[in-house]
C-alpha cells in the first residue's frame, strides 16, 4: 500500500510534536475511525469517546509509528481497542439502546419504524463481534485481514465470524425482505 | 438465501456472500452520526480531539520520554554506586575477618600458661613412668 505524502509529512511533524500536523491527521482520518469505533460500541456517543480515546493513545504512541506504514490503519487498530474497552465497560446492550441507536433522522419514521426495530432487534442479537465483524466487513469495506488486527483476532476467525453473522442476520431480516 | 440479498457494493463485488445494498446502505445510514453530512459536526470533532491531545497527550504515555535523555547517565551512575558499593562491603566485610581473627588471638594468648602447665604434667607423667620402669625391672 503506498502511504499518500501528505499523510507521511503530516505524520513525521506530529511525531516531531506539531500540534497542527496531527490535527491535519485528526481531519483525514476521524470518519474511518469514527465508523470503526461505531462499528463495535453501536451507540454514537461511544464511538465519539472512541475516537477521542483513539487519537489520544495515538498521539502518546506516535514515537512508535513506523512512517512507512499507513497511519490510518494503524489508527484504525488503536480505536478498535479504544472502542473495545467500552463495549467490555457496557456489556449489557439493550434492543432499546440499538434503536435509539439506529434511528436516523433522515427518513420518515412512520414510514419505516418496522425495518428500523427488526434491524435494531436483530443486530442485538447478533453477538458483539460478529456484528462488529458484519459493519466493518459489509458496511465499511474493511478486509477480513484488517478487521481481525482491529479486534485481535486472525483473519479466518474473522472470515468465519462474518460468515455465521451473515447467515443469522438473513435469518433474522429473511421476512422483511421484498 | 435468494439472489435479492446480493448486491454489487464496493469492497464485497467478488463475495457472493455479502449482505444485499439496501440492507448494508440502511445499516449504514443508521450507524453515521446524526449530523455525518455537517461538516461542522466534523470540525467539532477534531476541536474536541485536538482538546484533549492538548491537555492529555504529553500524558502518561509521554512522560518517560522527558527522562529518556536521562536514561544512559542514570544507568552509568548506578552501575558506579553499585561497584563501589561492593568495594566498600567487600573491604567491610575484609576488615571484619581480621577483627575476629585477631580477637581469636588475643583470646587464646593466656592458654600458652595451659600449655606449658599440659606440658609440665606431661613431662611429670614422663618421669613418673621412668620411675615405674625402674621399680619394676627390679
Amino acid at each position: 500500500m503506498r502511504i499518500p505524502d501528505e499523510e507521511r509529512a503530516l505524520a513525521e511533524k506530529a511525531r516531531a510534536g506539531d500540534h497542527t500536523a496531527f490535527a491535519g491527521l485528526v481531519r483525514l482520518h476521524q470518519r474511518r475511525a469514527y465508523f470503526v469505533a461505531r462499528a463495535i460500541v453501536t451507540v454514537h456517543e461511544d464511538a465519539e469517546d472512541a475516537v477521542q480515546e483513539g487519537f489520544v493513545r495515538a498521539y502518546q504512541a506516535l514515537d512508535r509509528f513506523d512512517t512507512a506504514q499507513g497511519f490510518g490503519a494503524w489508527l484504525n487498530r488503536i480505536v478498535a481497542n479504544a472502542a473495545l474497552d467500552i463495549a467490555r465497560r457496557r456489556k449489557v446492550r439493550t434492543t432499546d439502546e440499538l434503536s435509539d441507536a439506529l434511528q436516523s433522522p433522515f427518513r420518515d419514521p412512520a414510514e419505516d419504524a418496522e425495518l428500523r426495530g427488526r434491524l435494531a432487534e436483530a443486530l442485538a442479537q447478533l453477538p458483539e463481534r460478529a456484528r462488529s465483524v458484519i459493519v466493518l466487513h459489509d458496511v465499511e469495506g474493511f478486509t477480513h485481514v484488517e478487521i481481525g488486527e482491529m479486534l485481535g483476532i486472525p483473519g479466518g476467525t474473522a472470515r468465519s465470524d462474518l460468515h455465521h453473522a451473515r447467515q443469522k442476520l438473513r435469518g433474522l431480516l429473511k421476512d422483511l425482505r421484498g | 438465501m435468494s439472489d435479492e440479498l446480493k448486491f454489487p457494493g464496493p469492497s464485497s463485488s467478488a463475495d457472493p456472500d455479502s449482505l444485499n445494498e439496501p440492507l448494508a446502505g440502511r445499516i449504514r445510514e443508521a450507524y453515521a452520526p446524526v449530523a455525518a453530512d455537517s461538516d461542522l459536526y466534523w470540525v467539532g470533532l477534531e476541536g474536541r480531539i485536538m482538546a484533549r491531545i492538548r491537555t492529555e497527550g504529553a500524558g502518561d504515555g509521554r512522560w518517560w520520554t522527558v527522562l529518556a535523555p536521562w536514561a544512559q547517565a542514570g544507568l552509568i551512575a548506578a552501575a558506579a554506586i553499585f561497584a563501589v558499593t561492593t568495594v566498600i562491603n567487600q573491604r567491610l566485610a575484609d576488615s571484619d575477618s581480621q577483627y575476629a581473627y585477631e580477637s581469636v588471638i588475643q583470646v587464646s594468648a593466656p592458654t600458652s600458661g595451659l600449655s606449658a602447665a599440659i606440658g609440665s604434667s606431661s613431662d611429670r607423667a614422663t618421669g613418673t613412668d621412668a620411675t615405674l620402669n625402674y621399680v619394676l625391672s627390679h
